[in-house]
Order: C-alpha cells, then sequence, then structure tokens
C-alpha cells in the first residue's frame, strides 16, 4: 500500500465515496422543465442574432461583479494562464498512465507534440492541433519558458493532490461537457471539470480552483455538475463535485443532489439574466453612437 | 570541475544532506492557524463592512512593519519601476526558464519575451524599452552576468523532485477577510507524509541583506499553514555572487515568523479600518515617497527631498 500525505487520502476518499443519494427522475425533470422555461423567458429577450455561450467564468463574474460583464471582451486571447491547465491536464494524464515519470517530462512531451501537430495541421491539415499549439509555436524562446513552467506548475499540484492509484480509470481532462437549451433558445452552456471518476457508474467530478476558495463555492462547483447532469439521464448524472484549491490548501465537497442542482440553477439563470441585460444594454449603447454618428454627419452635410 | 562541485554542494545544502529531516506534528499547522486568528479576530471585526479584503505579503509586511505612513505613502503613489526591481524581474525570469528547461541561450531576448508573452503587466517591457540606449546596454549586461552565473553555479534539479516555479500559496484567514499570501520562486519536493520534504528556494539578484531571512520564515509559514507541514529546509539564493543562505524550519521558526505575521496583520487591518497610520523614522526615511509631509521623516533624513534610487527626478541615492 502507498502511503499518502493524509490531505491527499482524504481528498480521495471524499472523491470515491459511495453514492449517497439519488436525484428522484421526477424531481430532476421538473427542476429542468423550470430551468428551460426560465432560460427560453430569458433568450427571447437577447437582441436579435445574439447567441449566449456560458461557462462558469460567467457565472462567476455575474454574481460577484455584474457591473463589469457589459464590458467583457469575448474575444479569446491565449496567455501562459489560459494555456497552464490544457498542457497540465494532458501532462497529469501521462504521469497516471504511466507514459511519462513525472510533470516536468510530461509537459515537455505534451508541447512538442503540440508543436508537431501545428507543424503537420499546417500542412496538410491531416491532424487537429490543441488550441494553443500554434500560439505556442510562434513564440519566441523566453515566452515558451514561461508557458512551460506555469503548466509544470499546475500539472504538480493536481498530479499530488490525488492519490491516483484509488482512482480507477480517471478521465482526465476530457471533453468538455456542452448543453445547449432546447426549441431553438439562443443559450448554451458549457461545463468543465478536470478529473472525472466514475462511483457507482455515476461521474465524480474534480475541479481545479484557483487562489483560494471564494464563499460562493457552491455555485463554482454547482455549475460543471448541472451542466454534466443536463447532458445526462438522471440516473448517470454526477454524484458530486469535488473542488481542490491548490494554492490555499482548500477542499470542498458539494453533493450533487436535487437541493444542490435547484440552488445551482437559480443562481445560473440570474447570472443568465444579468448576461442577457448586459447585452441588450451594450446592443442600445451601440445603436445610440451610430444613430449620433449619422446625426452629427447630416448637421455636417446640412452645414 | 569547480563549477560541478559548487553545483553538488548547493544540491548537498539544499537537501540539508546528513541532517534528518523533521517528523510532521499533524496538529502544528491548526495550532498556528489557530493562534493567528485568535489574535485577528478583534482587528477583523473593527473592519468596516464592505471593506476591501486585508492582504498581507512579504512587502506589505515589510512596509507596515518599517513604518505604517511609509506604507500608505507608498500606495498612493503611482507604482514606479527602477532599474534594480527591473533587472530583479529579469533575473527572476530566467531562474525560472533555467530551472524549467535548463536552457538560457540568449538572456536578454529571453526575459523580456518572458514579460511579453504575459501582456507586461508588470511594465517591466516598457521599463527597459524607454530606458536611455546606454542604460539599457548596462541593465542587459548586468543581466546577462547574472545568467551566466546561474548557468554556471546553479544546478538543474532532478525532475524527480518536482521543481515547480513561482508557486502561489495563499492563505485566507478569518473567513477570507484576511489572506496571507506570496509566490515562492522555486519549491522542490513532493508534498509531505510524514516527514519534512518540501524545500523553498528564494533567489535574489541584489545585496545579500539580513532582512531577507524574515522573507523566507514567512513562506515557511505560509507553506505550514497551506498544507499542514513545514518544509524542511527554506533558502535563499543570490545570483550576483552565487552565495546561498540555507537553513533548517523548525518550530521556532514558524512561532517568530508568526509573531511577525501578526503584529503586521493587525497593523494592515488597522489601516484599512481608516486609522492614521503610525510614524516611525527609519533610515529609508530619506527613500520615502511620503517625505515631503512627513515631519519626524523629515528630521530623520535632514531634508524633505526624497531621494530616489533610479535617477528619475529627485535626488539619486543606492538603496543598497
Amino acid at each position: 500500500m502507498t502511503e499518502v500525505p493524509a490531505r491527499v487520502a482524504w481528498l480521495t476518499d471524499a472523491l470515491m465515496a459511495p453514492v449517497a443519494d439519488e436525484v428522484a427522475p421526477a424531481a430532476w425533470a421538473q427542476l429542468r422543465d423550470e430551468l428551460v422555461r426560465d432560460l427560453r423567458a430569458l433568450g427571447a429577450e437577447l437582441p436579435d442574432g445574439e447567441r449566449l455561450q456560458v461557462d462558469a467564468f460567467k457565472v462567476r463574474l455575474a454574481q460577484r461583479h455584474p457591473d463589469r460583464c457589459i464590458s467583457i471582451d469575448d474575444t479569446f486571447t491565449p496567455s501562459p494562464r489560459t494555456c497552464r491547465r490544457a498542457v497540465g491536464v494532458a501532462a497529469v494524464n501521462r504521469c497516471v498512465r504511466g507514459h511519462s515519470p513525472n510533470p516536468a517530462v510530461a509537459v515537455a512531451a505534451v508541447l512538442a507534440e503540440g508543436l508537431e501537430d501545428a507543424a503537420v495541421a499546417d500542412r496538410s491539415g491531416a491532424v487537429r492541433a490543441p488550441w494553443w499549439a500554434r500560439w505556442y509555436a510562434g513564440l519566441p524562446d523566453g515566452g515558451r519558458a514561461v508557458v512551460r513552467a506555469e503548466a509544470v506548475t499546475w500539472a504538480t499540484q493536481l498530479l499530488t493532490s490525488v492519490d491516483w492509484q484509488q482512482v480507477p480509470r480517471p478521465v482526465i481532462g476530457g471533453r468538455d461537457d456542452w448543453w445547449q437549451c432546447p426549441a431553438g433558445t439562443p443559450i448554451v452552456f458549457k461545463g468543465r471539470a478536470d478529473v472525472r471518476a466514475l462511483v457507482d457508474r455515476r461521474p465524480a467530478l474534480l475541479v481545479v480552483g484557483t487562489g483560494c476558495c471564494p464563499a460562493d463555492w457552491r455555485v463554482e462547483l454547482g455549475y460543471p455538475g448541472l451542466v454534466a447532469a443536463l447532458c445526462r439521464e438522471a440516473r448517470v448524472s454526477p454524484c458530486r463535485v469535488v473542488g481542490v484549491w491548490p494554492q490555499s490548501g482548500q477542499i470542498r465537497i458539494l453533493p450533487i443532489d436535487a437541493a444542490a442542482l435547484r440552488a445551482t440553477a437559480t443562481a445560473v439563470v440570474a447570472g443568465v439574466a444579468t448576461w442577457v441585460d448586459s447585452r441588450i444594454e451594450k446592443e442600445r449603447a451601440t445603436r445610440d453612437s451610430v444613430s449620433g454618428a449619422l446625426s452629427v454627419s447630416v448637421d455636417g452635410a446640412l452645414a | 570541475m569547480a563549477s560541478v562541485l559548487a553545483r553538488d554542494g548547493l544540491l548537498r545544502r539544499l537537501r540539508g544532506d546528513g541532517v534528518s529531516r523533521p517528523v510532521i506534528d499533524p496538529g502544528l499547522a491548526g495550532g498556528l492557524r489557530d493562534w493567528l486568528e485568535d489574535g485577528l479576530v478583534e482587528s477583523v471585526a473593527a473592519l468596516p463592512t464592505g471593506a476591501d479584503v486585508v492582504r498581507v505579503n512579504k512587502d506589505s509586511l515589510n512596509r507596515v512593519l518599517l513604518c505604517e505612513a511609509h506604507l500608505v505613502a507608498g500606495r498612493r503613489a503611482p507604482r514606479v519601476v527602477t532599474a534594480e526591481l527591473a533587472r530583479g524581474s529579469l533575473v527572476d525570469a530566467l531562474f525560472r526558464q533555467w530551472v524549467t528547461t535548463g536552457v538560457i541561450d540568449d538572456p536578454w531576448a529571453d526575459a523580456v519575451a518572458s514579460f511579453d508573452v504575459d501582456g507586461d503587466r508588470d511594465g517591466v517591457v516598457a521599463f527597459v524599452s524607454g530606458l536611455p540606449e546606454a542604460h539599457r546596454c548596462r541593465l542587459a549586461a548586468e543581466v546577462a552576468e547574472h545568467a551566466a552565473n546561474l548557468v554556471e553555479r546553479w544546478p538543474s534539479p532532478s525532475p524527480a523532485w518536482l521543481p515547480r516555479t513561482q508557486e502561489r500559496v495563499e492563505v485566507p484567514l478569518c473567513g477570507g477577510r484576511v489572506v496571507l499570501a506570496g509566490v515562492v520562486d522555486l519549491v522542490l519536493g513532493s508534498p509531505a507524509h510524514d516527514r519534512a520534504s518540501v524545500c523553498l528556494v528564494e533567489l535574489k539578484s541584489g545585496t545579500r541583506r539580513l532582512e531577507h531571512r524574515p522573507d523566507l520564515h514567512f513562506y515557511a509559514l505560509l507553506e505550514a499553514l497551506r498544507s499542514g507541514a513545514a518544509p524542511f529546509r527554506i533558502a535563499t539564493y543570490y545570483s550576483g555572487t552565487g552565495e546561498l543562505d540555507a537553513e533548517p524550519v523548525d518550530e521556532d521558526t514558524l512561532v517568530r515568523a508568526l509573531a511577525r505575521v501578526l503584529d503586521g496583520a493587525i497593523r494592515l487591518c488597522r489601516l484599512t479600518a481608516g486609522v492614521e497610520p503610525e510614524r516611525r523614522p527609519n533610515n529609508l526615511c530619506a527613500w520615502c515617497v511620503g517625505l515631503p509631509g512627513c515631519a519626524p521623516g523629515q528630521k530623520r533624513a535632514g531634508t524633505d527631498v526624497a531621494l530616489v534610487s533610479s535617477g528619475h527626478g529627485g535626488r539619486e541615492g543606492a538603496l543598497s
């Protein structure tokens, strides 16, 4: 038996504990119907042609700083911080599967493969390179070193947080969960977990946080649980989400029961409403500035 | 050959060869946390509703313990990047690169690129780009010298030691109203099971100073609170000279650090609550941006014009 730090054993036990509660299919169906109804109403308010993609960041932002939603630019900019998770999970996957002995070697291998894939993808299109690979390929040595260093630190934190021998066939990284609100509602949810393990045929999710565990951690953990549940039938919906904040050493566990799903859905609907409002405001501001510019040019022409 | 021996010696000192690593006391970290929170409870209760989180890092701690008015004046002044600060940041970046990749081909280009890739949030690239050519060349030469020293003297740690660079540590106290925070340049060793197994290293590009020790002790305390196990060793490495100050960590180290943190955190809470800062004239008054409005400081410094450390306005002087 491998000896691991007490904290690691505790987190692993929490992740893999037998499932205590199940969400009754009828209760889940009702909750889901109510959520869809609320989202459809909100979706109908979105300006014409707009589509709202919601992720954990957006839910957090709407909850903590609703005033900032209007000024957020949706354009994604790669940086060492934004790609450390993508490279880090691939590296941890290599370590857990025994393909690399440690995170430093694993990260180097993942980045080298990314460069190769980017080169092949450029030439033939036969390979799909990871999203960060082309950006990384264009960096000078000093920039690449930062990306590598950030990913090594991130991967080491995740690798040393879990007793992997106690987690059979974990999915590390894996695909994000996507849920499209039905009936043509232009709202999409994206949920992300860093590790998925199977407990009694139900997924248990592990999410790695940054900094300290926030006061609203239930929403932070509940959101990926809700999106994963929306993509599945009730009997195979996630049983729990475990959050670990390696920088502060904090761990939180959220059992995904009916109460947790309902509370999360309420918070998410409130967040979506904030984003819809900000999109309406943004559209109005754009329209006003265009009409203002028009009136100026008309005045100018008249003068 | 000499550099290989020097590297080996440095590794042995980091590992603390020949010294048994302390057994972890599972109750110590919880006890330290309780002690801190008990000590802070009154100060936190006095914070106004909606007040910002009180962040305690090595810089705010050093400044508030030196002179509360100095800290407040520094916070009000715009952040100024100096040649010394820029050199420290650039050498830090090269140390990170060396530990991670084992290669530094073009120190200046690599160091500058490391800030560029992250959007130059600290303004280092903007500062060096704005320097007159001669100053920039001098700075580049200094950075290259530090890089050469690192390559010659600093051993590449085995990846099996799980080296991680610029690891951020944050410890929330009193429900998150106070956060102790730090970024450790290099952490070695996997998390401890029954014996302490982690070593923390801070890199300094400036002169060796006694005041660097409390910074390390603060980090040792942070690591103990975060992971439940104190590091077995803490060290400061001076890239200019190759000197290494390494010391073991015991309960006394942590308790001394705790007393200092508590003193500083209470002062920071008082300032956040709007209490008038206490003035403590000291040997850095001559460089304080608050000097023009501080009578005790002027008396101590013998002037009301503050010195600056890199010659951009004011009188020039050397901080060291």
